[in-house]
């Protein structure tokens, strides 16, 4: 994401901005930054489950119940295991 | 970008840099999931690549792309209610921690 500021600073005059749509515009672009944060995260979280769960040969363009029910836990079970190494580090440096 | 540009200046200034963050974000997103499609349908429906694509592959293919992108929703409205839970736990618990 280089390029859309270069080209929105030739098209956009932005001095002409009140100080309420700029305050405005900051926050659009916080909401943005974080709802790109997700996504990215769930491209990532994706790519790991379709692997570990859509392991047969692909007959359909629909999940089967199994690999639904895996994709699911599969999410779930990252995230604990992510929550799991946060706290252990915070006792680390706890005990530290 | 040429159809960006025109849009951007008839518009007001901030609904124009709004109107190109959203654009550029669903670009991206869509780049992506594109990107990701072909690595692991390919991985998969073409493990042995021939002289052409044959029909077989071709039918893997379009059924893999469907799959990724339910596996894709499946993901996003998990891992969006998790965050969700955690959000309201935090919210209880007093400390807002890291994310």
């Amino acid at each position: 994401m280089d390029s859309p500021t270069s080209s929105l600073e030739q098209n956009v005059d932005l001095s002409k901005l009140s100080d309420k749509d700029k305050q405005e515009l900051q926050q659009f672009v916080v909401n943005e930054s974080q709802k790109a944060r997700i996504q990215q995260t769930v491209h990532s979280l994706t790519e790991t489950c379709f692997k570990k769960c859509v392991t047969g040969a692909i007959r359909s363009g629909k999940l089967d119940k199994g690999e639904e029910s895996c994709t699911q836990n599969c999410v779930d079970r990252f995230l604990d295991a992510n929550f799991t190494v946060i706290k252990h580090l915070e006792q680390m440096r706890g005990g530290a | 970008m040429d159809s960006l540009n025109s849009f951007g200046a008839s518009a007001d200034p901030k609904s124009a840099v709004m109107n190109q963050v959203r654009q550029e974000a669903a670009m991206n997103n869509a780049r992506l999931l594109i990107e990701k499609i072909n690595d692991h349908c390919f991985e998969r429906c073409v493990p042995k690549p021939g002289s052409s694509l044959s029909s077989g592959e071709t039918t893997c293919f379009t059924q893999c792309m469907e799959k990724y992108m339910a596996a894709w929703n499946t993901v996003s409205r998990q891992y969006i209610g998790r965050i969700q839970q955690e959000q309201g736990k935090a919210a209880g618990g007093g400390s807002g921690g890291m994310f």
